[in-house]
């Protein structure tokens, strides 16, 4: 994956604070709490970000605290989404981008995995009707490359 | 081909994944202050849902309702939300189409008899007989009634559909009426607003497909994940309201500073709306944070409220010092904002964990 993910989200605006509001530090008690109980028990929790008060100072602060871990995924579904584990492992930030470019909506995730980056059963049967269609047709195209198989090998 | 049976086939045959319905239902609760975690619930029911039948009726209106949703900014929700319905009819965007688009309607209304949704905005002259708004000679009332007759809900968009909005302030010269004066026998859903906030409307459609009901609603039929709180309630101002710092005049230090706009005028502690939070204009701004005061659009009667910029303590009778007073008392509620978020999403988790098993049992 060679595209970068945006790490700092600026909110527009002309008048509203850009300083620290104190949010930060009790979102990431709660983030805390949250990974507590998905250790113990395995408990997945979302939180929405664009439903909390928080200021751009506070939004760059906890993009700053939980930093950034060794994965990241560019989502190209209905606008472009932008997933990556924090540096605490366990927590991830899925951030959803509309089609302006604009945030649609944002979540902090404490999982194993946002389900969002899972293929879904019902793509996957999907997937296998269209491989075993292709597999079914006529080569269109004789230039296209040669797939090996185990008659040539013989 | 056949036509799909579901909304996730239909996706499906375009290539797009369920990913897409995760996405949206992503956003949808976001904007609905649903739990996140209710995001797979919603996205499982609009997977199996049927596109759902719209006739869009427009009455005495000035269009800004349909010139909002139009500007709906989401994940593609240009594209999505009309993926997820069929707009058979609207009158404002079919008009060209004449006697075309009224057969249309007909027979969208044959078709899905009992099962289509009417959305309507506008409101409805009863004043001599209703003559003074009609559609291919058919008066506003008449077209409503025949319409809704077997209709599954109607969902009123805009503060004059709703409560009757600019044309019924006074002198209110064509007897204007809102959609719930009339219409009695049926679920009626209000969406105000002048013009309504975009996702309001699609959010709520959004929802119905996705749960196969209505959402909760308040004392006025509002939903209330989108009208259950005030705008004073989720405005970045209040902090200002709270220390009793506030704008005096449009120009003078205080609005500079950004400060309360409550002594300017500003309906913002009457205002059920979502403006504060959802905003404008893919999420830029909204007329408090643009420096002018909230006019009240989304309650009824906003237009004869008595003043724009008189404050509301003026309309009450209520002297400046107590206005302070209202700030001190006001203080410990401005610090419990995510407090409300909270409680609001815990609310809809218990109901929504219902609604899951419902879904699960119905559609499953």
């Amino acid at each position: 994956m060679t595209q970068q993910i945006r790490h700092t989200h600026t909110v527009p605006g002309c008048a509203e604070p850009d300083g620290p509001t104190g949010m930060m530090h009790a979102l990431l008690r709660e983030i805390a709490d949250a990974l507590e109980r998905f250790v113990a028990t395995g408990e997945v929790t979302a939180i929405d970000m664009r439903g909390l008060p928080l200021s751009d100072a506070d939004r760059v602060g906890i993009e700053r605290q939980l930093g950034q871990g060794e994965v990241s995924a560019i989502l190209t579904v209905a606008g472009q989404s932008e997933i990556w584990e924090t540096a605490i492992s366990g927590v991830w930030w899925v951030r959803h981008l509309g089609a302006s470019g604009g945030v649609a909506a944002e979540e902090i995730v404490i999982t194993r995995l946002p389900e969002i980056l899972a293929t879904h059963p019902d793509d996957a049967r999907d997937g296998l009707v269209r491989l075993r269609a292709m597999l079914a047709a006529p080569p269109a195209d004789t230039t296209s490359p040669h797939i090996a198989t185990t008659e040539d090998a013989a | 081909m056949n036509e799909p049976a579901t909304l996730g086939e239909a996706l499906s045959r375009r290539g797009i994944s369920r990913r897409a319905f995760l996405k949206y239902s992503a956003y949808l609760a976001s904007v609905m202050a649903l739990p996140a975690s209710a995001s797979q619930a919603i996205a499982q029911g609009l997977a199996k849902a049927r596109r759902q039948s719209v006739i869009w009726l427009s009455f005495q209106e000035c269009t800004g309702c349909t010139e909002s949703i139009t500007r709906s900014s989401s994940p593609t929700l240009e594209d999505l939300i009309f993926d997820l319905i069929s707009l058979d009819y609207h009158h404002t965007l079919m008009s060209v189409s004449g006697d075309a688009a009224e057969h249309a309607r007909e027979a969208a209304m044959k078709e899905n008899k009992g099962k289509y949704i009417v959305v309507v905005d506008g409101s409805v002259p009863l004043k001599d007989d209703g003559i003074y708004s009609t559609i291919a000679g058919i008066t506003n009332l008449q077209m409503l009634k025949d319409t809704v007759k077997d209709a599954a809900a109607v969902v009123a968009v805009g503060s004059c559909a709703a409560f009757g909005g600019i044309p019924h302030a006074r002198p209110n010269p064509t007897g204007a009426a809102s959609i719930t004066d009339i219409v009695k026998d049926k679920p009626v859903i209000n969406i105000p607003g002048c013009p309504p906030i975009p996702e309001a409307m699609t959010g709520t459609l959004a929802y119905i497909l996705s749960f196969g009901k209505l959402p909760e609603l308040d004392h006025l039929a509002r939903p209330k994940a989108f009208f259950g709180e005030t705008i004073h309630d989720r405005c970045y101002r209040r902090p200002f309201y709270d220390k009793g710092l506030f704008a005096e005049s449009f120009d003078d230090e205080g609005a500079r500073k950004g400060y309360c706009l409550y002594k300017v005028g500003c309906k913002g502690p009457i205002a059920y709306n979502a403006c504060a939070t959802l905003k404008w204009n893919h999420g830029t701004s909204f007329p408090i944070q643009s420096g002018h005061g909230c006019l009240g659009c989304s309650e009824p009667h906003f237009w004869d409220q008595g003043g724009f910029y008189k404050p509301l303590a003026a309309h009450a009778g209520v002297s400046a010092p107590l206005i302070g007073a209202a700030a001190v008392a006001g203080a410990a509620a401005g610090g419990a904002a995510a407090w409300i978020a909270r409680r609001h999403q815990q609310r809809y988790l218990a109901e929504t964990e219902a609604i899951d098993r419902s879904v699960g049992k119905d559609k499953g």
